[in-house]
């Protein structure tokens, strides 16, 4: 097993390259940062080459690609403009752990995401929560009930649910459970943010100002996975040793929650240990509704204002974590599973 | 059936009886396919709907749906605008009628292409294997390292303004409606070639791939017209899912307006368009919105019906 | 295996809980030591409880990328200079000038300008001092310009720091500005926030630069009504009141600013009484809000939507380079009606590019009528017709099809296809593109399309140096070329008249000399139609019930921060 999680490492490594290229040849392309650094006006001609150079912004695309994977302080920079270059770079590249500086904070990366990150995991481990265990139930409540009234009703709404667009669902959520229901009175969810800077940052606070955004987030999953183990489900009661099991005389809920819901949890587990990395991109969308401050929303302010350092570093990280996920879920499956061994 | 038959014809009619034709694949697909219900509600709301987009075309001129009457702004639903008017008195069904042949197009067109890439690269890795196959599932594997969100934007970007417009079949599309027919396209092939891929590996060890390759079939003929059309069934499930996820993402980029650009109406660009008017001018998003559900729904619900029918083995959500 | 499974169950929770509390109180915050004051912001879990602390909260719908005068040129930075710094003399309501750090705004009267106009003398109050009880001197001053010019500071713009030869100090009291030419534009330009010498200048000698000083995203130490307390990062930023003030206490106990980037959550919020300003509210918006009890204020801040044409041989539109058929697309466009509909009637169509700043514009520019047959014959007459009958006019085998591009904001794209049609009936042919902004303004080096000639038309919000009538993009020189690829002339355009009056009125001190220069440009602008104006882009607010007393600027935005208050 120690072998097999090994030479899995050793084949991410060339596929982080391969990633990395690919993104940075698109990043070349996706605007310029200088040129919203003049406020509402464009950037003064001045200011323009003065900042490209101090930015590193002048230099060819590989070069630009060397000093952000191996940093530039072996290499001199010309600060001052003359054409001599004099100075010694500071960065150290991605390889040594210097994910490089943000272009508009001037803040480490690294820095920069860390900020945002709590936000995000809170959101998004509250939504898989919510997720599995909503599906969970449903879909458990589906299989066993099938083709029965509620059955179908389920399956409408969620079918319903899962083809709607996620703003959709968030804007017109906000607008009907904040802004209509405060209106005519009603208990009202709050529109936007982590909390209410009257009451300032308590843990309930954050809680009440996560319902929203974790409901939008969840109800589209939700509608897939509780399709996806009310199948699942459906396909395990059937088999020979659940047969067995009921013929035997054991309760009905023993067969079902220890019998048939481990072996139908496998495929799941795979499915939630391939979800979990891509959580850290955030739900792009909904953290721009709520005004929720996690990665989704860095890496969108960020591509909009064409700050590389900060987008290359937000994808790599998830690349990074797509891979270890992808491994830790394939040890797990393993252990859970005693069917499955991995050779060599 | 006759009652009474006579003493010489029995053998023969027994031999009738007892000797019925064998069903195709498409004939017992079709029959699965028919029981279920959903799927057949499905494909009907689907027809109806294309019939709308395209056959509406005849009634309402282009030019009608373009047409700005700044006056008339934000007009609720009349009897001469069953759906209102928009921001600037462009009437709405008319947009959504266009509107409609561009969002169903990109998602057609979308699906096109991620199946060509996606069987393509999953032929090629299952059937060759080794260091191609090596090669080609890490190029796999890191596209799907990233999420489709942020390579959609970051492509929309890339790709953004470059293209100029269009012409085809009598209407001007604005160059982004190929941009992210392309970026949507270039962004959901792996799936497709994961589950070709295996397909292939399976299928390639079996006895008829033998035989054609001892009488000296080409790789290319063996891989286009033996393996590949077995392996059809999850091809036309995830190519019938993949237009809902197409119509879905255009509706999602349109929304971080990286999308179609106005004035060319798509209808995840009209959903956008109407994000300031939620409470003020509810025509603006509900019909889109209406016709966008119905279509990712009813699609939903035949993609269902034909896994059930055609691909019973299959374990994608 | 259940027990495998009730693990993972349990390990989701742990995280769910870790994360929350990880999440909570005790603000990381470095804001918090020595200057700011009182210790106001510990994060009381039952705040409510004590006498209600006056928080008013605004909306910004960007993000500042560092709180740092100099570093950074974007508006809702500006914004907090107001609050926790001070320009050295700011504008009011009227965007008229008053003197903030100084005693007098300095004139040729007082002495303030030398005769050359090259010298300007600064007398700075006695009795401003920073939040930490040093005093604000001509030191400062001097490390400010020092900061802006020294070639290891990565700022946002130098300009017009890089137009002086010396800054120096007679006494603590007095700073002597010395420019190396005549410099018009100085009073709107100079002294946009000061930085403080006795904090940043150790680190710029111990490092050589300040771009890594934590003050730039930090600045606990300021000169303003109010103090910062913190800023977490994508979230919100606090201000609370600077007990340590020189001027009169600021009434409000504590600003609140929360990012909210997306303009339907704005107003969502707003409408909810989730906030008390809201800044950059599109007028489709206002009716809205209005029922929902706030009031909306409008302020002039010199920006205008301008279509701007360029007029090149090589590069542009033949057809552009006849003023006949700029004027006849000045009057096709109905842009009395684009503004009455489009905007609600809430602004006006600009008819000269100083509309804001009247003096000016004296005596004031007319607007070209909407009259689509007089453009007919103006096209008619300069020999571009529609002889095959496709609805488009040509002339010598070209067609009357011209490139205009803008950047992704609903209300262009609405403006956009209105033109389009009115257009089309006149026999001109639009196309249209919409292109993201970082990719629009890129320049010529990275290919920007406008940068390369790529539009005919190029449409942005734009003006003067507000509160200066100072401009430049028409320059001969700031043609963009493979030599000077930083050009800033997108439009092409080289009008020796135009050029040689632009240079002058940049040198020219004298208010009344200039006054009569930019009146030339102003009417040859409006003769030559180099630019079409659509509607005015004043700086739109919605302001909640319980705010008071607020006033905006359009240079100097929260000017009378201090004043403000919040009523129940």
């Amino acid at each position: 097993m120690g072998r097999y999680i090994l030479k899995r490492l050793l084949q991410g490594i060339p596929l982080l390259f391969f990633v990395s290229l690919i993104l940075f040849l698109l990043m070349m392309n996706m605007g310029d940062p200088v040129a919203t650094m003049g406020g509402r006006r464009v950037t003064r001609s001045s200011d323009y080459e003065r900042l490209r150079r101090q930015l590193g912004l002048d230099k060819p695309i590989y070069i630009q690609y060397l000093y952000w994977l191996i940093g530039n302080d072996w290499a001199k920079t010309d600060l001052d403009g003359d054409g001599i270059a004099e100075t010694p770079g500071t960065r150290h590249g991605i390889l040594r752990g210097d994910f490089g500086t943000s272009l508009l904070a001037r803040k480490p990366v690294l820095e920069v995401i860390g900020e945002r990150l709590p936000n995000t995991l809170m959101l998004m481990v509250a939504s898989e929560f919510v997720i599995i265990l909503g599906s969970l139930l449903v879909g458990i409540y589906s299989a066993l009930r099938q083709y029965s009234f509620m059955d179908n009703l389920l399956t409408a709404i969620l079918f319903i649910a899962y083809s709607m667009p996620i703003f959709f669902i968030a804007l017109i959520s906000m607008y009907v459970f904040s802004v209509l229901f405060k209106r005519w009175g009603l208990p009202y969810l709050p529109t936007v943010g982590m909390f209410d800077p009257q009451a300032g940052r308590t843990t309930a606070q954050v809680l009440w100002h996560m319902v929203l955004p974790v409901l939008s987030i969840s109800l589209i999953s939700f509608a897939a996975y509780s399709r996806y183990i009310r199948s699942t489900m459906l396909e395990v009661m059937s088999q020979d040793y659940i047969r067995t099991a009921k013929s035997k005389g054991l309760p009905g809920r023993e067969v079902v929650f220890i019998h048939a819901l481990k072996n139908a949890s496998l495929p799941i587990v795979t499915v939630i240990g391939l979800d979990l990395p891509l959580l850290l991109g955030g739900a792009v969308v909904t953290e721009r509704i709520f005004a929720w401050p996690g990665m989704g929303r860095l890496f969108l302010d960020h591509v909009d204002r064409a700050d590389l350092p900060v987008v290359m570093g937000i994808l790599m990280l998830i690349a990074v974590a797509v891979v270890v996920f992808q491994i830790i879920t394939d040890v797990v499956y393993a252990w859970l599973d005693p069917r499955i061994r991995y050779e060599k | 059936m006759q009652t009474t038959p006579l003493p010489g014809q029995v053998a023969i009619l027994l031999a009738d009886e007892l000797e019925t034709p064998p069903l195709s694949l498409g004939q017992l697909a079709w029959r699965r396919f028919r029981r279920h219900k959903m799927a057949m509600f499905g494909a009907l709301i689907l027809i109806l709907l294309v019939v709308y987009s395209f056959g509406g075309a005849f009634i309402l001129p282009e030019s009608y749906a373009n047409f700005a009457a700044t006056p008339l702004r934000l007009t609720p639903p009349s009897t001469e605008h069953p759906f209102g008017t928009d921001t600037i008195g462009r009437d709405v069904l008319a947009r959504t009628i266009y509107g409609g042949q561009i969002s169903l197009i990109i998602g057609l067109l979308a699906v096109l292409i991620e199946n060509i890439i996606g069987i393509t690269i999953g032929a090629l890795a299952g059937y060759y294997g080794g260091i191609i196959d090596s090669i080609l599932m890490r190029m796999t594997e890191a596209m799907l390292n990233i999420p489709e969100i942020f390579l959609l934007i970051v492509m929309a970007k890339f790709f953004g303004g470059k293209i100029p417009e269009i012409f085809l079949f009598g209407r001007e599309f604005s160059g982004s409606v190929v941009v992210i027919v392309v970026i949507i396209g270039l962004t959901s092939w792996m799936y497709l070639a994961r589950i070709v891929r295996a397909e292939f590996l399976s299928l390639k060890e079996n006895d008829f791939v033998l035989a054609a390759r001892a009488t000296g079939t080409s790789n290319a003929e063996i891989i286009f017209r033996h393996i590949l059309p077995n392996s059809i069934a999850p091809i036309i499930v995830s190519a019938t899912l993949g237009v809902a996820n197409a119509i879905l993402a255009e509706a999602y980029i349109s929304f971080l307006g990286l999308g179609v650009q106005p004035p060319t109406a798509t209808w995840g660009n009209m959903l956008d368009g109407a994000n300031n008017y939620l409470e003020s001018a509810p025509w603006l998003w509900f019909f889109p919105g209406l016709l966008i559900l119905l279509t990712v729904l009813s699609i939903n619900f035949l993609g269902d019906g034909l896994r059930d029918a055609i691909d019973p083995r299959s374990r994608t959500v | 295996m259940r027990m495998r499974k009730s693990l993972m169950f349990f390990l989701v929770v742990v995280a769910l809980i870790l994360s929350a509390c990880g999440g909570a109180p005790t603000p990381a915050s470095p804001g918090e030591q020595g200057a700011a004051g009182p210790a106001v912001t510990e994060q009381p879990a039952a705040a409510p409880s004590q006498p209600e602390r006056k928080v008013a909260t605004l909306i910004y719908t960007r993000e500042f990328d560092n709180l740092a005068p100099l570093y950074t040129s974007m508006w809702f930075v500006w914004t907090t200079w107001q609050m926790n710094n001070h320009w050295a003399w700011e504008f009011d309501e009227n965007n008229e000038p008053f003197p903030r750090l100084v005693t007098e705004i300095p004139s040729a009267e007082n002495g303030g300008i030398s005769e050359d106009g090259r010298v300007i003398t600064m007398k700075l109050r006695d009795d401003i001092k920073w939040s930490d009880d040093t005093p604000l001197t001509a030191d400062d001053f001097i490390f400010t310009w020092e900061m802006a010019v020294s070639p290891s500071n990565t700022v946002a713009t130098t300009y017009p720091y890089d137009a002086i030869e010396s800054v120096t100090a007679l006494d603590p009291q007095t700073v002597v500005v010395t420019f190396t030419d005549p410099f018009a534009p100085w009073l709107a330009t100079l002294w946009h926030g000061i930085l403080p010498a006795h904090v940043l200048r150790p680190i710029y000698e111990a490092e050589g630069t300040i771009d890594n000083a934590d003050w730039l995203r930090n600045p606990t130490v300021g000169c303003g009504p109010y103090s910062f307390a913190e800023w977490e990062s994508g979230s919100y930023a606090r201000f609370v009141r600077n007990e340590n003030y020189w001027g009169t206490p600021a009434k409000i106990d504590e600003i609140f600013i929360r990012f909210v980037p997306d303009d339907a959550s704005q107003v969502a919020a707003l409408k909810a009484g989730d906030a008390d300003l809201g800044t950059f509210i599109s007028y489709a918006d206002v009716p809205g809000l209005k029922d929902a009890g706030l009031s909306i204020m409008v302020e002039p801040n010199g920006y205008s939507e301008w279509m701007f044409f360029m007029v090149n041989e090589e590069k542009g539109h033949p057809a552009l380079l006849d003023v006949r058929v700029r004027k006849a697309i000045a009057m096709a466009i109905d842009r009395e009606g684009i503004n009455r509909d489009l905007l609600l009637g809430l602004t006006k169509v600009p008819a000269s590019f100083w509309d804001a700043l009247p003096y000016y514009n004296d005596p004031p520019l007319e607007n070209y009528p909407y009259d689509p047959e007089a453009a007919k014959a103006l096209l008619d007459e300069a020999g571009w017709v529609d002889a095959n009958g496709d609805g488009v006019r040509e002339k010598d085998g070209v067609d009357l099809e011209i490139d205009h591009a803008t950047t992704i904001r609903e209300i262009r794209q609405d403006a956009q296809a209105v033109m389009q049609q009115q257009l089309a009936t006149v026999g001109i042919k639009l196309n249209v593109s919409p292109v993201d902004d970082t990719l629009y303004f890129a320049s010529y080096a990275e290919n920007g399309p406008a940068a390369r000639g790529e539009f005919d038309i190029q449409e942005w919000s734009d003006g003067p140096l507000f509160p200066d009538p100072d401009l430049y993009y028409w320059l001969c020189d700031q043609i963009p070329t493979d030599e000077n690829p930083v050009g800033e002339n997108w439009f092409y355009i080289c009008d020796e008249e135009l050029d040689s009056l632009i240079k002058l009125q940049s040198t020219q001190v004298d208010a009344a000399e200039r006054q009569k220069t930019i009146s030339q440009i102003n009417q040859l602008f409006y003769d030559q139609v180099y630019i079409i104006g659509l509607w005015q882009d004043p700086d739109v607010y919605a302001v909640g019930s319980r705010l008071k007393n607020v006033k905006f600027s359009g240079v100097t935005m929260f000017f009378n921060i201090g004043e403000w208050d919040l009523e129940e």
